[in-house]
């Protein structure tokens, strides 16, 4: 800790940090809970609301000799400030004393208190906030038990402004805190709200078409002190106490944030335990008390009436229903008949232990190849020898340090690294952002480098001198490697030569340094961890297996050319949430259950194993995939199926080095995290809950350990070239998108975009197309998918860039080549 | 002599009308606080009182209110105001008739009747839904939902007159 200073709060000396905020500080020392409404701990103080008055003084010292000028009685003198200050404003120092316990401190409050409800409904009964509403629960400590105001002279406004297609204003609850504007702009650094018109009229409105366009709102109806902010998810969906929370992990990408899914009885899902809402749940290493709106809006899919709710097996040809014995034995049967020809692909959100009992599975049958989906992000075994080191925080990331991000666009891919690393720019680091378009990142970079698609890892190694000197000697350095427009040859090669800038800097093996990068889904790093390798996958694809067993991997729907392979397969064994194109031509189509039906653990893109918990029921006769593998293995003969996940976590723990000790005792441990969110006391942070399902534990890097690390020579791929007439056919994420995890969540609909291509305006008018044109992009000669045009400078000359996963049609995963025309 | 008091007692009882009811036929008359099944109000209009807040049912010590909460609109209105019971069940085999759902209600929505003849076969039948519980739409009133002009029905409590 830096330098303390001593204050005194209510006769009590405490020693704090120097530097601080006095409200932070009497909360954390002295548990003295100073009321605010406009302070946010997470946010600059403007001092508005006037709820956080003290009385305050420091104490006298002599100006000649410094020492501490005593008054009669022996007691330090004290000078007072004439009037009450706002201690959210207030930085402590030493001989600072305050006063939160007079008669003066408590009128203030009083009237301020009195003052706000002049203007305020009278909505709690009706008001998604009541119950864990600052305003009411203020009210109810701070507030005069009666007041002397007119009622029938209270402000009417609208009650129904929809700010956006996620979020719902009532103007009338707003008390004009601006803590949702200051979010906007001091964390997300999209400046979407202001405020309109002055003093009791005042309101806020979003200056963004579509309206509050940002993928970070919903934490605003989380920091609003009253109910003026609700979203459209959860608007009157229960009463606050009438919840249950229950700790989970974020299900759709690498940044693993900690959320709370609050679950309910609903008789719209057969009178069973329902998830109502998703709320963040603090965890300041990895996503703070924030959580983007596709963690908060995605979680429809769980109870999704289109999930796969029974066991089917292939007979005479045709999928039909069967009792789970009956689907077990099949499966066993079909097993034994491959002969040892097996392998496995799993999709990216697998969780570990399902991944570990179907490696078992795999092993034990004389061991195939172990796919991992979607073979387009490789270097997950560097991240584990250099990746960031144990105990990083990017929240500390700050003046001196650096960060690269590279062939990545970091707001759709991982949503809440991008809002960290911003804050880190702001704080002063020297974030350096590369890649072959124009991405959201840039807004907030240094420095911008710009390369041909394809020529990533080329751009990696000859970094402009000056910007490669800058990050060479910065304090700490942390680099986001992507794989955008790059072929799995191609991310191997950027991996290796950011894992060798980072060893040749010496930014390895130590917090807040080394390698990141934005997998796809939730446990990309888990899949390496338990063997799975995108390498496999493509061997698997190369020399297609006798049985191939398929879990939560939609490959027909995600890669195009995937039909050509898997048709060589004689048996595919399906494991999946949804019906899939893979589950229709499977031998055997199993129902497993999602993230919220079940225990399990994820490893974050940070590598830190966390856990989720049961929420909801199971749909239908799904079962938990690690439970299916553990079946399949006992009636193979190798040894007695496991009964929890408990007990597949602690088989890992035994078997996998890096899992060593990570049982899910440990995983559960929290401790007391800054700033104190959560807990009784709403208004200080919010409603991001405290921890109470774990922090989880971070997985110690090679280089952590001191170990040798070895990146193996670096190959500078070919990548594919355009031939006349061809363009490079760049597919790029797009974080609202209509995958079969996210479409059920129909509210976001209107903000997922029409399918699309992305053309530079060089090409464009070459070929004579203009904005909103219905192209027709052709790759490889079959595939053919028709999207609208975008020629709108987001795309270099000779690349079209096509998002993934908003067409009906699988379009490609890596980079290819594909022409275009007009239809 | 205590002989001729005792029959004494008993001939003036004779003479006084009997206490016993010919109970279900003859039926004594409640007090009016008396607690009986609930009822839930409509205004004169036919809108329904209730405005799903389930504050009843946090005030219930039997935890036998369930109530899930909708959104009203203009096109397809229930109540004033924003908010809606879409559903509201109260199991009779629980309540234990305190009527601390009608002291909690801050619309006066809910009240208890006085409905004392609870009988059920089964224990589903105890519980009763919002369409055994409403009252029936008075006379010049709309069932709902109601289609109304937009912008009037906004406030879910009515304005109140000045706390004194
Ligand atoms: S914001 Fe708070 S005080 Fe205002 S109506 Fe809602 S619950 Fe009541
Ligand atoms: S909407 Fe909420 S957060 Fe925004 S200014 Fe009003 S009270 Fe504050
Ligand atoms: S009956 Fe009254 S207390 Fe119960 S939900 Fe309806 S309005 Fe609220
Ligand atoms: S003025 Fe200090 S919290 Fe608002």
């Amino acid at each position: 800790m830096s330098d303390k200073v001593k204050i005194i709060i209510d006769d009590i000396e405490y020693e704090v940090p120097a530097g601080s905020n006095l409200v932070d500080m009497a909360k954390w020392y002295a548990d003295n809970d100073i009321p605010v409404f406009c302070y946010h701990p997470k946010m600059e103080p403007v001092g508005m609301c006037r709820m956080c008055l003290v009385e305050q003084g420091s104490i006298v010292k002599d100006r000649e000799t410094g020492e501490v000028v005593l008054d009669e009685n022996g007691n330090p003198q004290v000078r007072w400030f004439p009037k009450l200050q706002t201690a959210c404003t207030q930085i402590v120092h030493d001989g600072m004393v305050i006063r939160t316990n007079t008669e003066a401190v408590k009128a203030a409050r009083e009237n301020v208190v009195e003052f706000l409800l002049t203007s305020h409904p009278l909505d709690c009964p009706i008001c998604d906030k009541g119950g864990e509403c600052p305003l009411q629960n203020l009210t109810m400590a701070h507030g005069p038990g009666t007041s002397r105001m007119n009622y029938d002279d209270k402000m009417h406004l609208d009650k129904h402004v929809p700010l956006g297609d996620l979020i719902f204003l009532d103007e009338e609850r707003c008390i004009q805190c601006a803590r949702c504007i200051r979010f906007q702009d001091e964390i997300v650094g999209d400046d979407v709200l202001a405020f309109h018109e002055r003093g009791r009229k005042l309101q806020i409105i979003t200056n963004s078409d579509p309206g509050f366009d940002t993928y970070f709102s919903g934490n605003t109806t989380d920091i609003c002190p009253v109910g003026a902010l609700t979203t459209a998810d959860f608007r009157f969906g229960a009463r606050p106490w009438e919840l249950t929370e229950v700790p989970s992990i974020c299900p759709h990408d690498a940044a693993g944030s900690n959320i709370s899914l609050s679950v309910r009885l609903d008789r719209d899902f057969g009178g069973r335990a329902m998830i109502k809402r998703v709320m963040p749940r603090q965890n300041e290493y990895v996503n703070e008390i924030w959580i983007s709106d596709k963690t908060r809006f995605g979680h429809h899919f769980t109870r999704s009436e289109d999930r796969l709710k029974k066991p089917m097996i292939k007979k005479g040809g045709v999928l039909t229903e069967a009792t789970w014995d009956e689907a077990i034995r099949f499966v066993v049967d079909a097993l034994k008949a491959a002969d040892g020809s097996v392998a496995a692909i799993a999709g990216s959100s697998t969780p570990n232990e399902d991944l570990w009992t179907l490696r078992k599975l795999v092993e034990g049958l004389g061991g195939g190849l172990l796919g991992a989906w979607t073979p387009t992000h490789a270097g997950a075994d560097l991240v584990a020898q250099v990746g960031v080191g144990k105990g990083t925080n990017l929240g500390d990331l700050g003046q001196g340090d650096a960060v690269l991000i590279i062939a990545t666009d970091l707001e759709e891919e991982v949503p809440i690294w991008r809002l960290r690393l911003k804050q880190a720019a702001d704080r002063g680091a020297y974030l350096v952002v590369a890649n072959a378009r124009k991405t959201r990142m840039d807004d907030f970079a240094s420095d911008t480098v710009r390369y041909d698609y394809g020529q990533a890892a080329h751009a990696m190694q000859n970094l402009d001198a000056a910007i490669a000197k800058k990050l060479k000697e910065a304090n700490n350095l942390i680099i986001v490697a992507g794989a955008e427009g790059l072929t799995l040859d191609g991310s191997r090669a950027l991996m290796q030569a950011a894992a060798n800038f980072l060893i040749e800097s010496g930014h390895i093996g130590k917090p807040n340094n080394g390698l990141l990068s934005p997998f796809p889904g939730a446990n990309g790093m888990g899949l390496h961890y338990m063997g799975f390798s995108p390498e496999a996958t493509l061997q698997i694809m190369q020399n297609p297996p006798k049985l191939l067993i398929v879990n939560q991997a939609e490959l027909l729907a995600d890669d195009p050319f995937a039909a050509e392979w898997l048709n060589k397969v004689e048996t595919i064994i399906s494991l999946n949430l949804f019906p899939d194109a893979v589950s229709n031509m499977a031998a055997a189509a199993l129902p497993i259950q999602s993230f919220a039906e079940r225990d399990g653990t994820f490893t974050n893109g940070e590598r830190r194993v966390q856990r989720f918990y049961m929420a909801q029921g199971p749909m239908g006769e799904a079962l938990p995939a690690w439970q299916v593998f553990s079946q399949l293995s006992e009636a193979l003969g190798q040894g007695h199926a496991k009964l929890s996940a408990a007990a597949v976590m602690k088989e890992i723990t035994e078997n996998v080095e890096a899992f060593a000790g990570m049982r899910y005792k440990e995983l559960a441990r929290v401790e007391r995290q800054f700033p104190d969110v959560g807990g009784e006391d709403l208004y200080y942070g919010g409603t991001a809950y405290q921890n109470k399902g774990g922090l989880g534990v971070q997985i110690e890097t090679s280089a952590d350990k001191g170990e040798a690390v070895s990146v193996g020579e670096v190959k500078l791929p070919d990548s594919p070239k355009p031939k006349k007439g061809q363009v490079l056919v760049v597919p790029v994420a797009q974080l609202f998108n209509r995958q079969s995890t996210f479409k059920p969540s129909v509210l976001v609909h209107p903000r997922v975009p029409q399918p699309y291509v992305e053309i530079n305006s060089k090409d464009a008018a070459r070929m004579n197309i203009k904005t909103g044109d219905l192209v027709e992009v052709m790759m490889a000669d079959q595939i053919r998918v028709t999207v609208q045009a975008h020629v709108n400078g987001g795309a270099p000359e000779g690349a079209a860039v096509l998002p993934r996963y908003l067409t009906d049609e699988a379009t490609p995963m890596v980079l290819t080549v594909g022409e275009i025309k007009k239809v | 002599m205590n002989i001729i008091r005792g029959f004494m007692t008993t001939f003036k009882h004779l003479s006084e009308e009997p206490v016993t009811l010919q109970y279900p036929e003859q039926v004594r008359p409640f007090q009016v606080r008396f607690k009986g099944r609930h009822h839930l109000r409509r205004y004169e209009n036919g809108l329904e009182k209730c405005i799903g807040c389930a504050l009843c049912a946090a005030a219930c010590p039997a935890d036998a209110i369930w109530v899930e909460a909708a959104e009203n609109t203009d096109e397809a209105r229930y109540s004033p105001g924003e908010r809606y019971a879409k559903t509201y069940e109260i199991n009779m085999l629980r309540c234990i008739f305190c009527g601390y759902c009608e002291d909690a209600c801050p619309t006066q929505a809910i009240e208890l009747g006085h409905e004392h003849q609870l009988s059920f076969t089964d224990r589903r039948d105890a519980i009763y839904t919002k369409d055994m519980l409403i009252d029936p739409v008075p006379e010049g009133g709309q069932d709902t939902p109601q289609q109304v002009e937009p912008g009037v029905f906004t406030r879910s409590i009515p304005v109140m007159p000045d706390a004194k």
